[in-house]
């Protein structure tokens, strides 16, 4: 096997094991190695080594580096997923204790239990869906959805007459249409 | 000896040669060197000990300039912090300790 082989094999591995984390996250890695084994194939061959011989060096940093590979996984998702999460939930009391606090100064504030439950999974969900959103840029799929709740918050506000829902799905759409021109712009 | 203790070790040798900065292979090479091994440091372990060190605020890194790049992949460039620095130091320090502290031998003579 070549030393160009070989390398493909690595980039596969790493491709492999950094699948589903954060774009930034899997393409460090990838791009780190890629120049680490390239430095690799250029040193020894400067040195007079065989093709052979470096393909087998390669493999070998590969294979012996393989548990801690998986292990770096392991804490990357956590990481990936925690402070996503802490985020959001973090937003969402935040907004939640707006009305929690109106309701102790004004009796035109009246929300029950299942307002604030309905509230908080409304604004938790997409904060979550605009987190993916942010993870997976050429993913159209989640920004399709934040849209999709967004307009469907705005239809119910309206015949609600729930001029907070309203402004909610508005604020959504606004913010996905800006992370989509976000991402436009970077990808030029 | 844990390999971030080794990583800060060279990347301090580096700094006191005048080479601020290095990157992945270039670390492996020069721990490879100094520990007398015959095999460089396994991609998946030489890499996770970096982020950790970034991590604990001991490195600090960024991408090569691409301007500088010829026909080649852009390395990422790692330098010791002041910590990393002060860190790094104290570990020599202590080796440097132990190995005087470390007693001789006794070569066992004809009986």
């Amino acid at each position: 096997m070549t030393p160009e082989r070989m390398a493909k094999l690595v980039a596969r591995w790493v491709r492999f094991y950094t699948r589903n984390l954060p774009d930034h996250v899997a393409r460090r890695r990838l791009d780190e190695i890629d120049a680490d084994v390239q430095d690799h194939i250029a040193h020894e061959r400067a040195e007079g080594t065989g093709d052979r011989r470096i393909a087998l060096s390669i493999a070998s940093r590969m294979v012996r580096g393989l548990a801690a590979d998986l292990s770096w996984r392991r804490r990357s998702t956590t990481t990936a997923i925690r402070r996503p999460a802490i985020r959001v939930a973090l937003v969402t009391a935040c907004i939640l204790l707006v009305p929690l606090v109106a309701m102790q100064m004004t009796d035109e504030v009246d929300w029950g239990a299942a307002d604030f439950v309905l509230a908080g999974v409304l604004l938790g969900g997409s904060g979550l869906l605009l987190e993916l959103a942010v993870r997976k840029p050429r993913n159209v799929a989640f920004r399709a959805a934040a849209v999709a709740i967004g307009v469907a918050a705005i239809l119910l506000g309206e015949a609600d007459d729930a001029p907070g829902l309203v402004l909610f799905g508005l604020l959504l759409i606004v913010g996905t249409v800006a992370l989509t021109l976000r991402t436009a712009q970077r990808s030029t | 000896m844990p390999l971030e203790t080794e990583i800060l070790e060279a990347a301090l040798s580096l700094l006191r040669g005048g080479q601020a900065t290095f990157h992945g292979f270039a670390l492996a090479q020069r721990i490879r060197a100094e520990s007398g091994s015959r095999a460089l440091t396994a991609h998946g372990t030489l890499y996770k000990a970096l982020a950790r060190l970034e991590e604990f605020g001991l490195l600090t890194s960024q991408w090569e300039d691409g301007a500088a790049v010829e026909g080649r992949p852009r390395r990422r460039l790692y330098e010791l912090t002041k910590q990393g620095a002060q860190v790094a130091e104290q570990a020599l320090a202590e080796k440097a300790e132990g190995g005087a502290r470390r007693p001789v031998r006794a070569v066992p003579g004809p009986a």
